[in-house]
């Protein structure tokens, strides 16, 4: 049997999954504080062919006895590349970027009358009321965001102007003259490889640390306390996503040719198919 | 029976064994690291050809003696003899990325036996335990911190201990020297090989020794000049263009050896069913 056939299948469908990292990195340029994943290959298992029994006949040989052929690529890893997107102005006041790569805010969540806490880099946060004379901090999609303590962020009154400080704390000044101030909830994450994209341009982590063998502590901490002048933060801008696009498209065009040599080797294995069919 | 029926069915298979060769080249056009398969082929073993003749020795009643004139040497046949992989440098690739490191070649000793150059590896450890090598710097960390290749086996360091970092911010200087967030340093295990075509080939990127022994640090090595650099990644050394005209021209011959069977095909058609027709 031709093993080109299935060298290049094995192949074609790996180079799909690749093809599909990238239209999902396209599609994603213009979200705000989107993270891209990075797909790379590596080679599949070689079998080694014993088709020369006899090693004295084999003479001045460079490699060890037999032949070593491989059945081609598979994707290795779709590493999320957590590096700092662009930052747009915006001059909206409630519209924050992070400036440091690795922080994330906290947002509540609720999926069948439970309650999670996910993780995004989105800062396009809005109010939306939840009384008479009260309002809730929360997502473009309505999910609150947290504080520092985990609670969701509650406004009473009327407030003439919110301002927040490079390091997340959320200052409302009231008609009334007097202020409220928050801590916005954010975490520096060490190990970015556990965090999972949920959609929504929502983050989740692991809560079975310990089944997994690690410390909480070690994949990401609270930047509360004394940590909250590491968190960098910038009022009045949104981070862009980190998406180049002529990169993802030059990548693109790679793919696809790829893909294209890997169709001709078929279409040769086919031909050559024929050719045995041929004989007579 | 026709010689030549067999030689060109086994060159049929050669050529078919090229071109499988030749598509996994292509298919690892975008590994990182990969180090591109080239093939011998080598003749069946030389066999010499006589041809039974008589000589007349001119006498009253005409005597002969059989006689023997050698014709010349033929072949039966070709086969795949090997497939060495080829290890040049491959492209260096920016991806910024911190556990992306490329180990690039400066000036590596050629060997005086083989002609070639030797050329330094990644040490890495298998699930069994035991030491391998690779070119693909495509690295990732674990969950508990330890520097791994994208399929989850520990890069090993110079003593030959995994290497466990705090954070992925870390920094790798040109000479292996990785030094963690926290101050944590270790210095990333190459080794190298003087004569790498001797190394077999496992896939995933893994390069073995024969015997199971291991490389010698390449650090220590005299003459051996490499650098490592972060944020970079080798590129395969695949030539998609000199492979496809290679598949093309394995192609070519596969079919030019199928035309020749054909012919030995109709000849045997003649023999069977046209001599001795009336």
């Amino acid at each position: 049997m031709n093993r080109m056939m299935i060298t290049s299948t094995n192949t074609l469908t790996q180079l799909q999954k690749q093809m599909d990292t990238i239209s999902n990195n396209m599609a994603n340029v213009g979200t705000t504080g989107y993270k891209r994943r990075e797909a790379t290959f590596t080679d599949l298992l070689y079998q080694q062919f014993n088709n020369q029994p006899n090693e004295n006949n084999e003479v001045n040989r460079l490699t060890p006895n037999g032949i070593r052929q491989g059945v081609g690529a598979k994707l290795g890893q779709a590493q999320l590349v957590m590096s700092q997107g662009a930052i747009k102005t915006t001059d909206r006041p409630l519209d924050v970027a992070f400036t440091k790569e690795n922080q994330l805010f906290k947002v509540l969540v609720q999926n069948d009358n439970e309650n999670n806490v996910y993780y995004t880099r989105d800062g396009a946060l809005y109010l939306s009321p939840v009384s008479e004379d009260e309002v809730m901090l929360v997502t473009g999609e309505g999910h609150p965001v947290l504080d520092e303590d985990n609670n969701p962020i509650t406004i009473t009154g009327d407030t003439k102007e919110y301002s927040i400080d490079a390091n997340g704390r959320l200052t409302a000044s009231k008609v009334d003259g007097s202020t409220e101030t928050f801590n916005l909830g954010v975490i520096q994450i060490n190990k970015p490889q556990f965090l999972e994209q949920k959609g929504g341009n929502l983050f989740e982590l692991p809560t079975n640390f310990a089944e997994l063998g690690v410390n909480e502590e070690v994949v990401f901490t609270e930047l509360n306390g004394g940590l909250r002048n590491q968190v960098g933060l910038q009022q009045g801008a949104l981070e862009q996503s980190n998406v180049d696009l002529s990169k993802e498209m030059t990548e693109l065009i790679n793919v696809q040719r790829s893909y294209q040599f890997q169709s001709r080797s078929v279409t040769l294995a086919d031909q050559m198919m024929g050719l045995v069919n041929g004989i007579r | 029976m026709f010689r030549g029926f067999y030689s060109v069915a086994s060159g049929m298979i050669a050529q078919q064994r090229r071109t499988e060769m030749l598509s996994n080249n292509m298919a690892n056009a975008n590994t990182p690291g990969f180090k591109a398969d080239q093939s011998t082929l080598r003749a069946f073993p030389e066999m010499l050809l006589q041809r039974m003749d008589k000589l007349d020795i001119p006498t009253e009643k005409g005597l002969n003696l059989p006689i023997t004139k050698t014709v010349g040497a033929i072949n039966t046949g070709v086969y795949m003899q090997e497939v060495i992989p080829k290890f040049i440098q491959g492209d260096i690739h920016e991806t910024n990325q911190k556990t992306d490191i490329a180990l690039i070649d400066i000036d590596i000793p050629v060997n005086q036996e083989t002609g070639l150059r030797g050329s330094v590896f990644y040490s890495v450890q298998n699930p069994d335990g035991q030491v391998r090598y690779t070119r693909n710097g495509d690295f990732t960390l674990d969950g508990s911190g330890f520097l791994t290749t994208a399929s989850g086996l520990y890069v090993l360091d110079e003593q030959g201990n995994p290497i466990q970092l705090s954070s992925d911010q870390f920094v790798v200087d040109e000479y292996g020297q990785i030094t963690g967030q926290n101050g944590e340093t270790a210095r990333i295990g190459i080794g190298y090989a003087d004569n790498p075509q001797r190394l077999i080939k496992e896939g995933d990127g893994l390069f073995r020794t024969e015997d199971g022994a291991e490389l010698e640090n390449a650090f220590n090595a005299q003459g051996v000049q490499f650098k490592l650099q972060q944020g970079f990644l080798e590129r395969s050394n695949v030539d998609v263009s000199r492979t496809m005209t290679d598949m093309l021209t394995a192609f070519r011959a596969f079919e030019a050896n199928q035309k020749i069977l054909q012919a030995y095909d109709k000849s045997m058609d003649k023999a069977a069913n046209e001599i001795g027709r009336l």
